[in-house]
């Protein structure tokens, strides 16, 4: 047991690694293993593939060649490696929008069945933000004015992208002195590419501000509307308990999870798990029920709107099979690792793909769009329910029982449980009961012990009176280690104890999926919009303890643009450019207000992260 | 004893055994740290490009007797005796250059890498890293095997089999396309044909 104790942290992964090996499973860990020693050119950021006069490689020991064919050095290598690193990830978020807008489209046509506006406010509020006038206009027409203004925002029409306004007027006017304002979400990742491809950009600085531009446009932009229709269409989340870990899969039910980001699959999914009819089959193939449970963050999606369990992040999703109790995995996009198909080889799980996007080896394609998801859900339950016959009951094993957990804060959650308005938390902030708020953010990665980054980093903020706000697969580790009930009260300082025994709240919010950073990003806004100060004056920071995805990167680098320090738990692949280095860990500061720290041990990013918080509140003139 | 056997044919030319063999050397013996010393750890290992563009993985072969450390005129170089490794002591290297022209296959350098002052530089066998029971670091890293930490007789046993296998299947193949007498026949008329032209 020991060995696999050094990968997780978590008694479920623990028990089913133990059983994978057992079965001759081979699992992230294996692989990852195999990798190993990894290529050093690479992790420094010192290799180029962009053209083919290369590969070229920057020896950094000084004896071999300094320069790529192009003439390239190190730190234009890093730079342009790093902008098409910060561009696939908007570009990832981006889309991910665009298929909300194009929901919200065919709902203002017509077109959409099983699709409703479920936040007609929310919907009302976003649509006059983009100067609609919904004065004496149907839900379906609102849809379709939205879903046009924000296919503008996708293109070249507009000087800057239209939400970008929700930030303070301070930090607005800097990006535009810098000239970092994002014109269009599509553009800039399309500018990214263009300006990386040989002998474009070649200046470091210009090609690192652009990727700030083109962060910007995810998270003020795609990531943005990712949220907000989100909301609109499936409803804004309100708190709520749910359950996680592997023990939210049920021996003696149908059990199918959803995996991937899009709530557009996993919500319809949702729906048809729900059906009498398909209940009644499932007790006739001898189930009890029909369980639906997610991984990352579709799962997130879903359990925020409807406390539908979780059973695990991003390494535990290989994981799920090996309890032999799944009967499908239906997944959308986006960390869905291709090895799923070959776990499901050594049992009965099926396993269904639904974007013409994201096709994988060994599953079923089942093509979703808004105008048969409705069917196709019901055809995917249907089948996984049949498969509840197939189960080896020599493989079951469930290896855990759920853990309780609090979810569904939104910004109008957060806003609704603090009774209406953000005062109190800021005056909370001002007499240090909260010293301040960090995001803690990003994914899992087997270079670092699996949740230990993000538990012990969460454990240590709370009990620093810092309130924690988590999204993505943070938020299963958070759950299953207890810190999202309002119990985990107990494990906070005095004063945040205080505030969130007076609000029933835990010290650590859900607040969502990856995309839904953002909404970490409007109430960073609306705080220094309240207070009247820019977000790099206030009391908060970012942290990716254990970050591994694209998406990661342009995630931190909004963040640090939006002035927020950030903390990264894995090295981005950037020292082999000693400027570019130099520029993330400390030049930044003087143009963002914020720059990034690279601390893979959790308990010095804790520290790290306390005095950035103290040295802010010292500067406002707070109590340390 | 144990070595480093080159296997030229299957290197790629990924040059990942410089990289571990430099940080292997370095001061922190990191690869984010390496590339930040204030001397620079230098690779031990070179890979040659001939004409054809194939690739042959170059360090010291620690041969017994050494040419380098018969030239030696200040004996700083000598051989291990555990491991019949021949290293380099840099205080009494005086940088003449004999060892470089006596070795027969070029992998000494002169670099700064001790003490501030240029010496012989070359492959030690990570030597370090064997009392910690580990492998060189070049071979540690080759995806390909192009590098094996092995005893030089048994890679040749096994390389013995293999080329058993590969003449068996050529004589099969050929069993199976024609009978001998219409090889011999074929043969003697391409001698013909030769000694015409």
């Amino acid at each position: 047991m020991s060995e696999y104790q050094k990968l997780s942290i978590c008694k479920d992964a623990q028990l089913t690694l133990k059983k994978a090996y057992e079965d001759g499973v081979q699992t992230v860990w294996d692989r990852f293993k195999k990798q190993e020693p990894q290529c050093g050119y690479c992790e420094l950021g010192v290799s180029c593939r962009i053209c083919v006069m290369g590969p070229c490689r920057i020896d950094p020991f000084g004896e071999g060649p300094q320069y790529g064919v192009c003439g390239a050095d190190a730190d234009i290598i890093v730079a342009r490696n790093l902008a098409r690193m910060i561009a696939a990830g908007a570009a990832s978020h981006s889309d991910h929008g665009r298929d909300l807008v194009e929901v919200l489209h065919k709902i203002g046509e017509g077109t959409a069945p099983g699709y409703t506006i479920r936040d007609i406010e929310k919907l009302k509020r976003v649509a006059s933000e983009y100067g609609i006038d919904t004065e004496g206009l149907g839900n379906e027409a609102i849809s379709k004015r939205l879903a046009e203004a924000m296919m503008e925002d996708y293109g070249m029409k507009k000087e800057k992208i239209t939400l970008i306004s929700r930030a303070p007027k301070q930090r607005i006017e800097l990006w535009e002195k810098l000239k970092v304002v994002p014109r269009g979400i599509d553009r800039e990742t399309s500018e990214t590419m263009h300006r990386t491809h040989m002998g474009v950009d070649n200046d470091y600085v210009s090609i690192l501000l652009h990727a700030v531009r083109n962060s910007l446009a995810d998270g003020y932009g795609g990531s943005m509307i990712g949220t907000e229709l989100s909301d609109i269409i499936f409803g804004t989340p309100k708190p709520g308990f749910s359950e996680v870990n592997l023990g939210v899969l049920k021996e003696d039910q149908v059990n199918i999870l959803v995996h991937g980001h899009s709530p557009v699959v996993s919500e319809m999914v949702g729906l048809a798990v729900e059906d009498k009819g398909m209940i009644e089959l499932a007790k006739a193939k001898g189930a009890k029920g029909i369980n639906l449970a997610g991984l990352c963050c579709s799962g997130n999606e879903i359990m925020m709107r409807k406390k539908i369990p979780m059973a695990g992040n991003h390494l535990m999703t290989e994981l799920t099979m090996i309890t032999g109790v799944v009967e499908s995995i239906i997944v959308d996009y986006q960390c869905i690792m291709p090895s799923l198909g070959q776990v499901a080889q050594c049992y009965h799980t099926k396993l269904y793909s639904t974007s013409d996007k994201a096709k994988f080896p060994f599953m079923e394609h089942v093509e979703f769009n808004p105008m048969n998801a409705k069917e196709q859900a019901f055809r995917i339950v249907k089948e996984s329910v049949e498969n509840f016959p197939q189960r080896n009951k020599d493989k079951v094993y469930v290896p855990t029982s759920p853990v309780k957990t609090m979810t569904g804060f939104s910004v109008e959650a957060i806003v609704g449980a603090l009774g209406g308005s953000l005062t109190p938390l800021i005056d909370a902030i001002k007499v240090g009961k909260i010293k301040g708020a960090v995001g803690v953010v990003g994914c899992n990665n087997p270079k670092i012990k699996q949740d230990y980054g993000h538990v012990e980093l969460i454990k240590r903020l709370i009990a620093n009176d810092i309130l924690v706000l988590t999204t993505g697969c943070v938020n299963v580790a958070a759950g299953k280690a207890g810190l999202q009930m309002p119990e985990a009260k107990e494990l906070a300082g005095p004063g945040l104890r205080e505030i969130c025994g007076l609000l029933n709240i835990p010290p650590s919010l859900h607040v969502g999926s990856c995309v839904d950073n953002s909404r970490i990003i409007v109430i960073a806004c609306a705080l220094a919009n309240a207070i009247g100060v820019d977000i790099d004056k206030l009391p908060l920071a970012g942290a990716a303890p254990e970050w591994y995805s694209e998406k990661a990167a342009t995630i931190a680098f909004y963040a640090m643009a939006s002035g927020i320090f950030t903390v990264l738990g894995v090295m981005p692949p950037i020292i082999g450019s000693k400027k570019v280095t130099e520029l993330a860990t400390s030049g930044l500061k003087d143009v963002f207000g914020a720059c990034f720290a690279v601390e893979p041990d959790p308990i010095k990013a804790a520290q790290l992260i306390t005095d950035h918080i103290a040295e802010k509140r010292k500067n406002l003139g707070l109590n340390a | 004893m144990k070595v480093v056997v080159v296997k030229p044919e299957r290197c790629v030319g990924c040059l990942q055994c410089r990289f571990a063999c430099a940080v292997a050397h370095s001061m922190s013996e990191s690869p984010h740290a390496a590339s930040y010393e204030t001397v620079l750890s230098k690779p031990r290992i070179h890979i040659g490009l001939s004409k054809n563009k194939d690739l042959f993985p170059n360090k010291c072969r620690h041969c017994d007797p050494a040419p380098c450390e018969m030239s030696c005129l200040t004996k700083a170089i000598f051989r291990e005796s555990t491991t019949g490794t021949v290293l380099i002591n840099p205080d009494r290297c005086i940088n003449c250059g004999m060892c470089a022209m006596a070795c027969p296959f070029g992998v000494v350098r002169y670099h700064v890498y001790v003490n501030n002052k240029t010496a012989a530089h070359k492959c030690d066998q990570c030597i370090s890293r064997q009392q910690k029971g580990k492998v060189p670091a070049c071979v540690d890293v080759c995806k390909v095997g192009a590098l094996l930490f092995e005893d030089y007789n048994k890679v040749m046993d096994r390389d013995t089999d293999e080329i058993s296998s590969l003449v068996y299947l050529g004589i099969r193949a050929k069993e199976q396309e024609k009978g001998a007498y219409q090889s011999l026949t074929e043969y003697k008329r391409s001698l013909e044909e030769l000694r015409r032209k």
